[in-house]
C-alpha cells in the first residue's frame, strides 16, 4: 500500500570493475538506474539504464546496451553480479565454498581457484591448506585474509610471507583445500585483528590480514603466542607494575592494513610466521585488540555533513556507517542493509560493466513496495 | 444402509483451536547474563564513556635517610567508548485480522516482538564479542585439527589466563556435600558454549567435567547451565557462534567466550532499554484500516576489561546427530 511503500534515490561516482554498495533503512525490491555518463555518451559497451526487481532473482538485472563498434541501443540482461539486495546483520556468513587448485610458496602468496568471483578487498579464509599429512600451508588455515591483488578471474592474492622454509605450495587440487568469502566481517569496529608482519623499532609498525579499522588515539593490546616470536609486546606479564597490563596507542595509520604504535619494542624477538605444520593443532594466532582511544571528538570535518558517522576502512575507500558521529576510536555498530549494484556484464558485452565504468556518473532510484 | 454417519451429516464446522498456543523454539540467550548493565544518562550524546584508572608503580624502593621526597607519579587512566545504536521492527495488521481471527492476534504478536527483540539484543552482543576479543585456539584435545576439539586442559589453560590476569570470577564455589554422586564446584568464571558441543562436555566426565546435576546443590545454578570444568561453568546455547566449515581440516569451529566479571557491558538508552508501540487503526489513513505493532530499543556494548575474557575457538570430537 502506498503509505507503507518505500521510495529512495541518490547517485555515485563509479569505478570500472567495482561493485557500488548503497545503505537504506530498507531492502528494495525494485530497482531503477540510469547512467548519465553512459547515455551521454552513447559509445560501445555503455549501460545506460538497468531495471531490476526483485522477482528475477538476486544479482540479475535487465539493460539497455551500447552494443557494437557504432553503437545501436539493444535490450540485454545481466545474469551475474547484476543487482542484488543485502542485510548485514549477523556475523559466521560466508559464501560459497570453492576447491584451491595450487598456490604459490612465495610472499605473497597467490591462490589459484577457478573463476573465484573475488574482487580486491574482499574477506576470504581458507581450511586444509594441506598438500600432504605434513606439508602444505595449514599454518594460515582459520585466519581471515583481505584480498590484496586479483590476477584474473582464476588467480587472486593475499598478503603473507609463504616463502618460507615450513611452507609448500599448493598443487593439483589438494583434497580438503577450499576458500570462501567471509560475507559480513565489519559489523562491530574496531575489533580484533590478526597480524601478517611486526617491524620493531622505537616505534612498532604492524601489518594486519585485513583492515585493521584503527584510528589514530586507538588504544590496543597485543596477544601474540610463543610460536610468532614477538610475545614482549604482550600487554601481560608485566614486569614493572604486577598485573597491570602494558597497552600501546595508535600513533599513525599507514594504509587499511598497517599502523604505527607507540610501543618502544627495540630489542625484541623478531616476529616469524613460520610456525611447522606439525605445530598447527592447537596452533593459536598472533592478534591485536582495540581497547579504548584517547580521543575527544568525532571524525573530522571534510566536506559533506558536518557531523560525519564513522567510516571504515579508516585509511582509504572508507565507507560510513548509518550511525550518527561517535568518538573517533570508539566500539560502533556497522550493522546495514541496502542493495548492491554489481559490475556484472550484460550477457551479449563481456566489456561492458553494470555499475559503470570510471567517472560514470549514476542515478538509482529504489523502492520497497508493499503491495 | 439407515445408520446415519459423518459421511453423510458432518460436522458443519470441522475445526475447534486447541486452547493453547504451541511453544515457539527459541535459543537460550546467555550473553545478556554475563554483561555489566550500564544505562547512557538522557541527553548524553551519541557515546558512552569508560574510564578505568590505570595502576600506580608500587614504591618498592625505600625513602632512605636523604630526606628527599622521591619524584611524583602522574596517574594514567584509560578510555573506552561505545557509541549507541538504536534497532527496531514491526507489524502491520489490517483490522479484518484483528476482527475476525480466532486467536487473539495482538496478544501472540506482541510477545513475538517482544521475544525478538531481546533475541537482538544478545545476538549483537555474540556477534560483538566475537568480533573484539581475543582468540585461543584449543589445543588439548585430541582430534588433530586446528582448532582441537576441547581438552580439559584447555579449561584449565583459560581459567589460568584469566587468573593471571586478574580477572574477577562470577561465581564462588560450591562447597562439597555429603549427597551421592555430587562433588564441589570450584569458583568460576562463566564460559557460554553451544549446546552442539554438550556431548564433548559430557565426554570429559571423569576428566575434570561435573554436570550440573552433580552439583552439591543447584541453588547457584543458572538454567542454562550444563555443568563445570575446574573454574569455569558452562551456560549452553543454540546460538553460540559457530563458524561451518572453518577449521584447518573443515569442522565447524565453536567459539566460546570465557568470561570474568565487567568483561562485556551492555549499554542502553535511558528509560529505551524496550518500547513496544501499539497504533491504533484510527492513525493510518482516511478509512483508518490498520494498526501497527512494533518494538523499538537502543544498546550499545564494549569490551571493558579485555583482559577478563577470552575466545576459546574448538573443534568438535563427537559426531552430531541430526
Amino acid at each position: 500500500m502506498t503509505e507503507y511503500n518505500r521510495i529512495a534515490r541518490g547517485s555515485y561516482t563509479a569505478t570500472t570493475g567495482s561493485a557500488q554498495y548503497v545503505y537504506l533503512p530498507f531492502q528494495p525490491n525494485l530497482v531503477k538506474i540510469t547512467n548519465y555518463t553512459a547515455s551521454a555518451a552513447f559509445a560501445q559497451h555503455g549501460i545506460p539504464q538497468a531495471y531490476w526487481d526483485v522477482s528475477m532473482g538476486q544479482g540479475f538485472a535487465s539493460v539497455l546496451l551500447n552494443s557494437g563498434a557504432t553503437p545501436t541501443l539493444i535490450t540485454d540482461v545481466v545474469t551475474s553480479n547484476g543487482i542484488s539486495t543485502f542485510g548485514a546483520g549477523l556475523m559466521l556468513q560466508y559464501g560459497a565454498q570453492k576447491q584451491i587448485i595450487g598456490a604459490t610458496k612465495a610472499s605473497p602468496i597467490v591462490f589459484n581457484v577457478t573463476a573465484h568471483g573475488y574482487s580486491v578487498g574482499d574477506w576470504v579464509t581458507f581450511e586444509g591448506l594441506y598438500q600432504s599429512a605434513t606439508t602444505g600451508m595449514p599454518q594460515i588455515s582459520g585466519m581471515p585474509f583481505q584480498i590484496s591483488a586479483v590476477g584474473d578471474a582464476d588467480h587472486f592474492t593475499i598478503v603473507w610471507n609463504g616463502n618460507q622454509s615450513n611452507y609448500t605450495a599448493l598443487s593439483g587440487s589438494p583434497a580438503g583445500a577450499y576458500v570462501k568469502k567471509i560475507l559480513y566481517p565489519d559489523l562491530y569496529l574496531p575489533g580484533v585483528n590478526f597480524i601478517s608482519a611486526i617491524t620493531t623499532g622505537t616505534t612498532t609498525t604492524i601489518t594486519t590480514t585485513t583492515s585493521h579499522n584503527y584510528r589514530t588515539g586507538q588504544e590496543i593490546a597485543f596477544r601474540i603466542p610463543t610460536s610468532w616470536g614477538t610475545t614482549q609486546l604482550n600487554s601481560l606479564p608485566n614486569s614493572t607494575i604486577p598485573g597491570s597490563p602494558i597497552y600501546g596507542y595508535v600513533t599513525s595509520v599507514t594504509s587499511n592494513t598497517v599502523f604505527v604504535c607507540s610501543i618502544n619494542s627495540t630489542g625484541y624477538s623478531a616476529y616469524t610466521n613460520n610456525p611447522t605444520v606439525a605445530s598447527v593443532p592447537g596452533l593459536s594466532f598472533p592478534q591485536v585488540v582495540a581497547v579504548g582511544d584517547v580521543n575527544t571528538g568525532g571524525d573530522l570535518y571534510t566536506g559533506g555533513a558536518l557531523y560525519p558517522s564513522p567510516s571504515f576502512p579508516t585509511s582509504s575507500g572508507g565507507v560510513s556507517t548509518i550511525n550518527g558521529p561517535a568518538i573517533r576510536g570508539a566500539f560502533v555498530n556497522n550493522t546495514r542493509q541496502g542493495f548492491v549494484i554489481g559490475a556484472g556484464s550484460a550477457v551479449t558485452d563481456a566489456s561492458s560493466h553494470l555499475s559503470g565504468t570510471t567517472s560514470d556518473v549514476v542515478y538509482w532510484e529504489a523502492i520497497y513496495s508493499d503491495m | 444402509m439407515s445408520i446415519t454417519t459423518t459421511g453423510n451429516l458432518g460436522p458443519m464446522i470441522l475445526q475447534s483451536l486447541a486452547p493453547a498456543m504451541l511453544y515457539v523454539p527459541t535459543p537460550t540467550m546467555n550473553n545478556i547474563l554475563i554483561c555489566d548493565k550500564v544505562s547512557m544518562p538522557p541527553n548524553g550524546g551519541t557515546t558512552m564513556r569508560f574510564m578505568r584508572p590505570r595502576a600506580l608503580v608500587p614504591p618498592t624502593i625505600q625513602l632512605g635517610n636523604t630526606g628527599i621526597d622521591p619524584p611524583a607519579q602522574v596517574p594514567q587512566r584509560d578510555i573506552i567508548d561505545a557509541q549507541m545504536a538504536f534497532f527496531g521492527t514491526g507489524c502491520i495488521l489490517n483490522e479484518q485480522v484483528i476482527l475476525q481471527d480466532q486467536e487473539g492476534v495482538l496478544a501472540w504478536v506482541s510477545e513475538r516482538l517482544a521475544t525478538a527483540m531481546r533475541q537482538a539484543e544478545d545476538l549483537i552482543l555474540r556477534d560483538y564479542i566475537l568480533s573484539a576479543a581475543s582468540q585461543i585456539n584449543a589445543g588439548g584435545g585430541t582430534n588433530g585439527d586446528n582448532p582441537t576439539n576441547l581438552g580439559a586442559s584447555d579449561f584449565s589453560l583459560v581459567a589460568t589466563t584469566l587468573d593471571t590476569n586478574n580477572a574477577y570470577k562470577f561465581m564462588s564455589g560450591i562447597e562439597g556435600m555429603d549427597h551421592f554422586g555430587t562433588g564441589p564446584v570450584r569458583s568460576a568464571y562463566f564460559m557460554l558454549s553451544s549446546t552442539e558441543l554438550q556431548s564433548d562436555f559430557d565426554s570429559l566426565t571423569g576428566s575434570g567435567f561435573l554436570s550440573q546435576w552433580n552439583y552439591p546443590t543447584n541453588a547457584s545454578a543458572l538454567p542454562s547451565e550444563y555443568g563445570s570444568v575446574y573454574n569455569i561453568r558452562i551456560l549452553t546455547s543454540s546460538e553460540a557462534p559457530v563458524a561451518r566449515a572453518f577449521s584447518a581440516s573443515g569442522a565447524d569451529v565453536y567459539y566460546n567466550y570465557v568470561v570474568g566479571k565487567q568483561a562485556v557491558t551492555h549499554i542502553q538508552q535511558d528509560g529505551y532499554s524496550m518500547n513496544l508501540i501499539y497504533r491504533d487503526p484510527y492513525y493510518s489513513g482516511m478509512l483508518a484500516q490498520n494498526a501497527t505493532l512494533a518494538v523499538k530499543f537502543a544498546q550499545a556494548q564494549a569490551l571493558t576489561q579485555d583482559t577478563a575474557i577470552r575466545n576459546l575457538a574448538c573443534t568438535r570430537m563427537t559426531s552430531l546427530g541430526v
